[in-house]
């Protein structure tokens, strides 16, 4: 079992604890009292200093902060809020230690945080691989009073975490293609060129807006809505069986990226491939579940093969198909 | 930019201040002279000064190399061919290493090496000095260096991390306002707290008693094997105290006690200036078993008197304790007793403490046939005590004056005594005003002396009248302090008194200087007594703290009997019922209120609630009972909606409940006693309403 505090001397802890075993020995060998006080004095200091690094870390409560997208490659900036419970007593001096290798800074330094009082720090980090990964997390630990010792706490804040492919701008290529795909128009109110609804004007409306006619029939400023446009709802068909893991971490991070494009325009995307089937949505709870199942996708597992009806058959006209190779 | 010229005055106030308790220490110890510690101190100074000078560019590198090689080449000097111990030697290092870091501080770890050297001044000093002084200096020491200490962790903490402004932060506007510094405080108390704990439990194992420079005591002129008239008129008039002798048992009142006197060296050999010690028979006497050694036997007259005895070093290694030594319990080996009761103890440069118990003499008017008789003396000895030197024919014929009608030598002794200390006067002017011998100037011309020439005066008239005498040199009694029940031996109080051996009596002491009334005219202030007191109980309970200590006071512990410790009472102490009962309602509140939070979960006042809070699931216990049970995936809410259905009586008390639940639970809140105390009503009500 992990103990609850870890105590490691420092430099200077070595120094202090030789000069005791020094001092102590030449108290024994000349019998000299003042020699044994000025040991007792040495040791107080390492008993003070075990007590006032404990009254330090005692009752601080780190709550994380995790951001929701976490792409391969690209940094994110991690949170903890570090929050003093104690009733009275100042913590000081407290150093919370990000454990993994990749955080920036490698930790931060609080120097005081008073009685229920908190402070939020942040970091960077980045994960080189999408996936399904465990945060390092984090460390407090504490040097004071004397800077002797270093007492570290347990390890805190490790979540899993799920780690997207990375996403990048669509490219001029891909664009071209999802132009010669087509567009589409929504039912929801944008800025396209069809009529989605007739209203009253409101104070700040276009005036190029107002549909004269309406408005004159109506003896009041009518103004027009327009429905906004979109592409075309999207299948993305990974195909290939992923040998080649480049290629393969690349073809995915091409899909995500093209999800990513997709749904911020509007379009409805659905996934397909080997073991693979999340069927068309929109917005950004939909786009997560796409990024999660490219982020998961092994090719190595065994999958159940999901059959992918070919785009007639699946009676949910309009739906365009991007076939995005593995390798 | 280094974190000095990021400005950390506060360090370095404290590092400087540390350096100066370090030197100060030293001085107490007489490591360093006045002049030496002035010197010192003008160079800590002056670093101050060149740190800011160095700054602007006012000091140039090289000329601070050059005054450091030429006071390296100073003190590689002094090493060599000055100093006259290695711990001087040690400490002119030490010196020499804190002022070039000192000078030479670029960084924050500087400050905390000259810390550090500060810190080996104050071990040095400890193994030189007893002095009182030394825990006041301990306590500067405890204060500035945790402070230093706290100050330099966080300096280099935020130095560690980049932010510079950091120490600010935690130290705050005003150095000796700020909450860091209250905190040093608090640490230093209870540092000091447990030091003086750990000092008195850490077991002394040690047997050495020398420290590792023995602190030299003047040669104090009388307590030598030879001693020439008059000598002791050079230490009468130092008013410094060198011994205290305190008394354990209090079944005697000391100031009380007859012939109370500190015995020293004996002398048996006059040559007409100087007393010496003859041709002594000495003894070497180990320690017995029970750890202490016997000295004499009891003669079973007079009382027997325990005493503890601190004797600062004065350059002699005899041993003074009240005449006649029994027992003596020393941290020796070994002890060398001669013939004439003289003891001594092979650490004279030392300090010393031992506990001797004496038997008493009784009066010297007092009727001789009560007189305990004692050895009788061969006549070797008697020959050896009666030897006299070339003498002027005026000194017989005034002892033969004076002693005209007297039945015995008894008598003729008492009235020699009593002839000296009445026609004779005493003074420390001891000016030699003629050509004659000096007892002889002193009886007949000068008619006034110390207590050397009265005790050589009476010792010489006895031997003419066939009296075996020996004069002895030791203290007089001492003033007593009531604020530590012990007596303060000055030099000034050193004495010498004479020995005469009567047949059928043994050696009675007389003491012929009628000097005991001229000293008793001015004591010491109250104050005075009352430091001198602290200083006893520092040289008692911390100088001299030894195992035997140790182990007396756990024994006095174990069995609570130690009156100085006021714990006596509890062994027959039986509680009454009505305190019993009365800790019992005290207490019982108090436990309820840890068991309550240990109980995870219970709502403590003016903490957040993390976990279901204790009045919710009573409440659902008292539901339950009802057979209203929230099912597995409903809310607090819904719940509760349910049970007003079910049980419309339940509805608004529940309603208040689940409120607070959800404030309590997931919002974190801190309920109030009011809020509480409505909580508590709630929960009541549901218990109470019974279907």
């Amino acid at each position: 079992m992990r103990p609850r505090r870890t105590i490691w001397p420092t430099r200077d802890g070595w120094w202090c604890l030789f000069v005791v075993t020094a001092l102590g020995v030449a108290a024994i060998n000349t019998g000299n009292n003042l020699l044994y006080l000025l040991v007792s004095l040495l040791l107080s200091l390492i008993i003070m200093s075990g007590i006032l690094s404990e009254q330090s870390m005692r009752g601080l409560r780190l709550r994380e902060l995790v951001p929701e997208d976490l792409h391969a490659g690209q940094p994110a900036l991690f949170g903890t809020t570090i929050t003093n419970r104690k009733r009275w007593l100042t913590s000081y001096s407290v150093t919370v230690q990000m454990l993994s290798p990749r955080a920036t800074p490698p930790f931060i330094y609080v120097s005081r945080l008073a009685a229920g009082a908190d402070r939020l720090v942040t970091w960077q980090e980045t994960f080189p691989r999408r996936g399904r990964h465990r945060l390092a997390g984090v460390r407090v630990t504490t040097r004071f009073p004397f800077g002797f010792f270093v007492k570290a706490g347990r390890p805190l804040l490790r979540p899993e975490v799920i780690v997207f492919p990375r996403v990048t701008p669509v490219g001029p290529d891909a664009l071209r293609e999802l132009d010669a795909l087509g567009t589409a128009t929504t039912r929801r109110r944008g800025r396209g060129a069809h009529l989605y609804n007739l209203r009253g004007y409101r104070a700040g409306d276009d005036p190029r807006l107002i549909h004269w006619r309406s408005t004159a029939k109506t003896q009041a400023l009518m103004v027009r809505e327009t429905e906004a446009e979109t592409t075309e709802d999207t299948r993305l068909v990974l195909v290939g069986a992923g040998r080649d893991p480049q290629a393969l971490e690349a073809g995915l991070a091409h899909a995500a990226s093209l999800a990513t494009h997709l749904v911020r325009l509007g379009a409805g995307v659905e996934l397909a491939g080997p073991g693979v089937a999340i069927g068309v949505g929109r917005g950004p709870a939909h786009l997560r579940r796409v990024l999660t199942a490219l982020a998961l996708y092994d090719p190595g597992v065994p999958q159940a093969v999901t059959a992918i009806l070919p785009l007639e058959e699946t009676g949910r006209m309009p739906l365009r198909e991007i076939r995005v190779g593995l390798g | 930019m280094t974190a000095l010229a990021a400005g950390l005055p506060g360090l370095r106030l404290v590092t400087h201040l540390l350096v100066t308790a370090g030197v100060a220490s030293l001085l107490v110890a007489k490591l360093i002279g006045p002049v030496g510690a002035l010197v010192v101190g003008f160079a800590v100074l002056l670093s101050w000064w060149h740190e800011g000078a160095r700054r602007r560019g006012a000091v140039s590198p090289r000329l601070e190399w050059a005054l450091v090689g030429v006071a390296a080449v100073a003190i590689c000097l002094d090493l060599v061919y000055l100093t006259s111990s290695p711990l001087d030697a040690m400490v002119h290092l030490l010196l020499f290493l804190m002022l070039v870091r000192l000078f030479r501080c670029r960084r924050r770890r500087d400050l905390r090496d000259v810390g550090f050297l500060s810190f080996f001044l104050l071990i040095a000093a400890s193994s030189a000095t007893f002095s009182i002084g030394f825990l006041v200096l301990f306590v500067a020491f405890l204060v500035l260096g945790t402070w230093m200490l706290m100050l330099h962790h966080i300096a280099g903490e935020a130095e560690r991390s980049g932010a510079i402004a950091a120490p600010t932060l935690a130290v705050g506007p005003g150095l000796l306002r700020s909450a860091l510094f209250r905190v040093s405080l608090g640490a230093a108390l209870a540092t000091f707290v447990i030091s003086g704990a750990l000092f008195f439990v850490i077991p002394r194992v040690g047997q050495a008693m020398l420290p590792f420079r023995a602190q030299l005591g003047r040669m104090v002129t009388g307590f030598s094997d030879r001693v020439e008239l008059g000598a002791f008129g050079e230490i009468e008039t130092d008013k410094t105290v060198v011994m205290r002798v305190y008394f354990p048992q209090e079944t005697l009142e000391p100031t009380e006690l007859p012939n109370l006197r500190w015995r020293g060296i004996v002398f048996d050999r006059f040559d007409g200036r100087t007393w010496a010690v003859g041709r002594p028979d000495r003894v070497l006497v180990r320690r017995g078993a029970p750890g202490d050694f016997q000295v004499a036997a009891p003669r079973g007259h007079g009382p027997v008197v325990r005493h503890e005895i601190f004797l600062d070093p004065v350059g002699t290694d005899i041993v003074f304790a009240a005449p006649r030594l029994l027992r003596l319990e020393l941290p020796a080996g070994v002890v060398t007793i001669d013939d004439m009761g003289s003891v001594s103890v092979p650490l004279g440069n030392a300090r010393q403490h031992y506990v001797a118990d004496s038997e008493l003499e009784l009066p010297s008017g007092l009727d001789p046939v009560s007189r305990p008789a004692g050895r009788r003396l061969s006549p070797s000895d008697r020959a050896r005590f009666l030897e006299l030197p070339p003498l002027s024919p005026r000194i017989p014929q005034l002892a033969q004056q004076v002693t005209a009608g007297s039945r015995d030598p008894y008598e003729a002794a008492l009235r020699l005594t009593q002839h000296l200390s009445t026609k004779y006067s005493y003074t420390l002017a001891l000016k030699r005003e003629t050509t004659l011998e000096p007892l002889e100037e002193f009886l007949f011309v000068r008619r006034s002396g110390n207590c050397e020439y009265f005790a050589a005066a009476l010792a010489v008239m006895l031997r003419t009248l066939d009296v075996p005498t020996r004069v002895v040199s030791g203290f007089q009694r001492g003033e007593w302090n009531p604020y530590g029940r012990y007596f303060m031996v000055r030099l000034s109080d050193a004495h010498a008194w004479v020995e005469a051996y009567f047949e059928g009596i043994g050696w009675v002491t007389l003491d012929p200087s009628p000097r005991m009334e001229a000293s008793m005219a001015a004591g010491p202030s109250a104050l005075a007594l009352y430091l001198d007191a602290a200083r006893m109980r520092w040289y008692r309970y911390v100088i001299n703290w030894s195992l035997h200590d140790q182990l007396v006071v756990a024994q006095r512990v174990r069995h609570a009997g130690d009156p100085r410790l006021g714990l006596a009472w509890l062994r027959d102490w039986r509680p009454p019922t009505w305190l019993l009962g009365a800790v019992g309602l005290i207490a019982a509140p108090l436990a309820g209120w840890w068991l309550r939070r240990l109980v995870r979960g219970g709502p403590v006042r003016g903490r957040p609630v993390a976990r279901l809070p204790r009045f919710y699931a009573r409440a659902l216990r008292a539901l339950a009972r009802r057979g209203l049970a929230p099912e597995p995936a409903e809310t607090a809410r819904q719940f509760c909606a349910r049970a007003a259905t079910a049980a419309p009586g339940c509805g608004e008390p529940l309603a208040r409940l689940t409120t607070q639940y959800e404030r309590a639970r997931f919002g974190a809140a801190t309920l109030s006693p009011a809020e509480l105390a409505e909580l508590e009503r709630c929960v009541s009500l549901l218990e109470q309403r019974r279907p």
